[in-house]
């Protein structure tokens, strides 16, 4: 009950906030000078709190829970992509005055199509990264209120949808950067008291020694929802509906729907397509399993590396830095402020091992996080601390998906829309109309997807979206801001073979059903193959035009330091006369 | 270009003449070497890990506060590492424009 409340609260106060904010912001005589008071500590604590999503708040953790130790490269990897951002990014894109990707390729690149496809990969990495935080939506209403999966998921939706339409939220740098804390908040508090109320990490033999998660010592009763095809670690005896079974060792059964009995001691069993592990294999960062053999983590590191550098929603937030140098110190902050809450996922997973082993059995391992401080700690402390991270969870998808639904909504107002209607919008309202319509339209087809990827772990999903911005956007930033020589072409078929090849891969693991070893890793996670595929492509294709393109004015925008009299305006070649197009305004995405 | 103009190294790079584009050239190279540095060091000091606990499973029994030393090394020491690397990259950064400043600004 706390938890619907503190769920609500964390939800319509988003929205309130957010439109109350708007309206403050519209009555300021310039946004965006507005905008540029904002300092790097504000504007950090905004970029992570929007950074912060679904996958950090519960999918670590509840990889974490499935796989092992080694669901934690993927925090280090989150972190890390600031890094890259920082040394090869940050400060250019922002002396450069783009700030979305479509922007900056069709302003260094002077090309109208390469535009086109830079947007249509935007909304390939948008919805890719859309559906976990809806699905995570879904299950956490599920675990707060009992609702059904696609509850959740139709109403995180729909409020989104209707939040962005109005224009709420996303402009506000504060409620942004309140969101970080409150997920710093309520992932740190419940984490924290729990080590201290049980001194340390109860349940060593569980979590890092020999044992296998296993029922208390009155058992384990739980009620399924759906026939559950589980394989037993060890000989055990249990009850189903009542009725009295004994299992083998290594026996896979498919338990019918209703009331399981494990009898005190017992060993869970664990869905198919995980393994059941000892505490001694599960609190192993690197080994022979896979997805911790080290190609596989490595190939994770890669793409995490270089993904988060061309995430839509986060690049659009650096626009708010004032100059380059600014992007750098912010960039700086982001690092530290993302290092503290990475610090604490890693408690769920590991405590969930011993007060949760259930969610092993139903596979729903993303909602440790939220079931965990109840079933550690009954009774009212337990219940306030399940609300404390419900809300938290809460605010994660409601910042991650309405940054990621304006990017979604900006490239299908801005760049689909008119290539379809062949006529650019006249007014401002025509172009608010079509994006509200357009901010509908790009919800429907993530929703409609996280229905169906209610299996699938919320950490694996987002990782494709970081595979394939590696893939993509990593290498046209790279190239096209630090090597003069990179052509539209190059850039061009770059991209369409980084695209292709990983998610070609993605598809062709699930087809073949994840079939594990050297080759199923590289088909799970495909970046250590996929992002030098990219690189070469463009590197050769932009080789074989032969003509050194003239890009001093773009070098200088991008390089110049402020202060000199350079001022992005006189000297972003934008628009370059090949586009008819208005510019994306400030406004169209939302941005005070 | 422009015959008779005085030209300072800010015309220059304004003009994008041959002079102007081999400063911006320099500084950009300057900061690309930077930031190459800053990622090997990372490269280095990361890429070395995983390949490291692969290799030494025995660290598993070295135990800090019960719990396995490779877990406290995923967790505690790479944020402010990454920290660390990113503050002494930012300040070079910062001098390296504020260098380029002065060069342009001189005469």
């Amino acid at each position: 009950m706390i938890a619907i409340v503190a769920v609500a609260g964390v939800t319509f106060g988003t929205l309130g906030l957010g439109v109350w904010g708007m309206r403050f912001a519209r009555s300021t005589s310039d946004l965006l000078v507005a905008s540029r008071a904002v300092t790097p500590w504000w504007n950090a604590a905004a970029i992570s709190g929007e950074y912060l999503s679904a996958a950090s708040f519960l999918g670590v953790a509840g990889l974490e829970l499935k796989l092992g130790v080694s669901a934690l490269w993927q925090a280090v990897g989150f972190t890390a992509g600031y890094l890259a951002l920082l040394l090869f990014v940050a400060a250019p894109l922002r002396r450069f005055g783009s700030y979305t990707i479509p922007d900056f390729v069709e302003a260094r690149l002077r090309s109208v199509r390469l535009r086109s496809l830079a947007s249509g990969i935007v909304l390939l990495i948008g919805v890719f990264y859309l559906v976990p935080q809806l699905k995570g939506a879904g299950i956490s209403l599920g675990v707060v209120t009992g609702a059904p999966y696609w509850v959740g998921v139709a109403i995180v939706g729909g409020v989104v949808a209707v939040n962005v339409g109005l224009g709420g939220m996303r402009g506000i740098t504060y409620v942004q950067a309140f969101q970080f804390w409150l997920k710093v908040f309520a992932i740190a508090v419940p984490a924290c008291m729990l080590l201290v109320h049980f001194d340390g990490l109860p349940g060593q033999a569980t979590i890092f020694h020999n044992e296998f998660p296993h029922a208390g010592s009155h058992g384990l009763r739980i009620t399924l929802g759906a026939r559950q095809q589980v394989e037993f670690p060890t000989a055990a005896h249990y009850t189903i509906n009542g009725n009295a079974r004994v299992a083998a060792a290594g026996h896979t059964v498919t338990l019918a729907t209703g009331h399981l009995y494990l009898a005190p001691e017992t060993a869970v069993p664990v869905a198919t397509g995980t393994d059941a592990l000892r505490g001694s294999d599960w609190s192993r960062p690197v080994w022979n399993n896979g997805e911790s053999t080290p190609l596989f983590v490595y190939s994770l590191l890669l793409a995490t590396f270089l993904g988060t550098m061309g995430l839509p929603h986060i690049l659009v937030r650096f626009y708010t830095n004032p100059d380059g140098r600014a992007a750098r110190h912010t960039t700086v902050r982001v690092i530290g402020l993302l290092g503290i809450f990475y610090a604490f996922p890693a408690v769920y997973g590991a405590l969930g091992r011993v007060f949760t082993p259930q969610l092993l059995i139903t596979g729903e391992t993303d909602t440790v996080v939220l079931r965990l401080p109840q079933a550690a700690w009954p009774g009212v402390v337990g219940e306030a601390l399940g609300a404390i991270v419900a809300a938290g969870a809460f605010a994660a998808f409601l910042s991650t998906s309405s940054g990621l639904l304006v990017s979604i909504a900006g490239t299908l107002s801005h760049d689909v829309w008119p290539s379809i209607a062949r006529e650019a919008p006249t007014t401002v309202a025509t172009r608010r109309r079509r994006f509200r319509l357009a901010a509908t339209a790009g919800m429907l087809v993530p929703v409609g997807l996280a229905f169906w990827a209610q299996g699938v772990d919320i950490a694996v999903l987002v990782g494709w979206a970081f595979v394939i911005a590696a893939s993509t956007f990593c290498p046209t930033f790279l190239l096209g801001i630090w090597w003069t020589r990179l052509t539209a072409r190059g850039a061009a078929w770059g991209m369409i073979a980084g695209a292709t090849v990983a998610t070609g891969a993605i598809f062709l693991d699930l087809a073949l059903g994840e079939p594990g070893g050297v080759g199923g890793a590289l088909l799970a996670q495909p970046a250590v193959i996929s992002v030098p595929i990219a690189f070469a492509t463009m590197i050769g294709v932009s080789l074989r035009a032969g003509e050194h393109p003239r890009v001093e004015a773009e070098m200088l925008a991008l390089h110049a330091p402020e202060g000199l009299g350079f001022d992005e305006r006189e000297h972003v070649p934008f628009p370059l006369g090949s586009s008819s197009r208005p510019t994306l305004g400030a406004s169209d995405l939302g941005l005070p | 270009m422009n015959a008779g103009v005085p030209h300072t190294p800010r015309d220059e790079l304004a003009d994008a003449t041959a002079h102007g584009e081999v400063y911006l050239r320099r500084l950009r190279q300057a900061q690309l070497a930077l930031s190459i540095t800053a990622l090997i060091t990372f490269g280095a000091l990361v890429g070395i890990l995983p390949i490291a606990l692969y290799l030494l499973p025995a660290l598993q029994r070295a135990e800090l506060f019960d719990v396995p030393l490779p877990i406290w090394l995923l967790i505690v020491p790479l944020s402010p590492l990454f920290l660390v690397i990113a503050v002494l990259y930012a300040r070079r950064a910062d001098a390296l424009d504020e260098s380029f400043r002065e060069l342009v600004r001189r005469r």
